[in-house]
């Protein structure tokens, strides 16, 4: 006969502690295991993404802008030549992840150049909105150089970077193409 | 135990994650982040564990177990849906894992011995219950100890336990009646 002090099943079945405690090197060899995912919001490439987003708007912005504006008359080289010298193109330093083709880099300083005194001629309101919309694609083209440094095989990165210095060729050209006097047909 | 609250409170998750909220720690766990799954494992496993250890009757098997459930957790987190909770969402998976592992291991580890993880002596002076128990679980019959340990002890349903198992929900009461009798004789207890 049992003893009638003793336990009956149930009570020890409820008793039994439910968690058992892993043992401590168990944690790290999922973590060693588990397979790595993108994740889905990175705030770096949001406000890249953002970035370029708004300089794409701007840059249609601008050329909508100077589209409307008045042309640039056959008598204004003459006043550029008497206008102060247009700003040197390139103060900021090259850096290293900037393309290094030599004949690229030549070809956008030109470009660059050309953009400068070209936007001399416009008025102060346009050219303030020039000059924002440039320093929107280079603070996108910062901010995905970052999340580049972190994440370097990353396509997408890869891609938006790439696309940040079309945009300011791209921003250059609208702003050369639409200062050009217009063809005039003879 | 608060020793892993404060491992659990000392570790660092990103983007300002609650990680008391369990809510938060899948959300960001699914976007990739490994310190909120972390914070998960720790509040988890220990269930996991127990879980999957009373399944299998071995420490090895069970640390095994645990890993893979939560690895598959991790694959599968992106699918969890907040309707059930994630306690019950992750036990499941981890008794998937034992009993995938126990198929596919069925022929090669028949005869493996169903206690060796276990500990060797109870502590007489202790208030928890006698190691006996634990030992006896590990020796009853595998069917038998599955249905014990998932209905008796974790509390699944006989319907949950019949699917886990792929087994009629008849066949689980009958199963869990067979395990009860077999534990009260092997420990010399009544049932009720």
């Amino acid at each position: 006969m049992n003893d009638p002090m003793q336990k009956s099943l149930d009570d020890l079945l409820a008793d039994l502690p439910r968690d058992m405690p892993p043992p401590p090197y168990l944690w790290p060899g999922i973590a060693r295991r588990l397979p790595r995912r993108r994740r889905r919001t990175n705030p770096v490439l949001l406000a890249a993404a953002a970035g370029l987003a708004c300089a794409c708007l701007a840059s249609a912005l601008t050329w909508a802008v100077l589209h409307g504006r008045p042309t640039v008359s056959a008598t204004q080289p003459t006043l550029l030549a008497t206008q102060p010298a247009a700003q040197p193109p390139a103060t900021r330093a090259p850096t290293l992840d900037e393309p290094q083709n030599a004949s690229y880099v030549a070809a956008r300083d030109s470009l660059e150049l050309n953009f400068r005194r070209q936007l001399a001629l416009l008025d102060p309101a346009t050219r303030a909105k020039i000059e924002a919309n440039l320093a929107i694609i280079r603070q996108a083209h910062e901010d995905i150089r970052k999340a580049l440094a972190s994440d370097p095989a990353s396509p997408v990165l890869e891609q938006l970077w790439q696309s940040t210095w079309h945009d300011e060729i791209d921003l250059y050209e609208h702003v050369v193409q639409a200062t050009q006097p217009p063809m005039t047909r003879t | 135990m608060a020793n892993t609250v404060g491992t659990v409170q000392m570790l660092q998750v990103a983007d300002a994650v609650d990680p008391t909220d369990p809510a938060e720690l899948i959300a960001a766990a699914a976007d990739g982040d490994v310190s909120a799954f972390e914070h998960l494992y720790r509040q988890f496993s220990p269930r996991v564990f127990g879980l999957c250890l009373r399944m299998t009757g071995q420490r090895e098997a069970a640390e095994d177990c645990t890993q893979e459930s939560f690895m598959a957790a991790w694959r599968a987190l992106a699918s969890f849906e907040k309707r059930s909770r994630f306690s019950t969402w992750l036990h499941r998976i981890a008794v998937h894992t034992v009993l995938s592992r126990r198929r596919g291991l069925r022929v090669k580890y028949e005869v493996a011995e169903p206690a060796s993880g276990l500990p060797e002596v109870a502590d007489p002076g202790s208030d928890s219950p006698p190691l006996d128990i634990e030992r006896a679980i590990a020796a009853l019959p595998e069917g038998a100890r599955h249905v014990l340990v998932l209905a008796g002890i974790y509390g699944f349903s006989h319907a949950e336990v019949g699917q886990a198992l792929g087994i009629a929900e008849g066949t689980c009461k009958a199963q869990l009646h067979r395990a009860r009798g077999l534990l009260a004789a092997a420990l010399g207890v009544e049932t009720s």
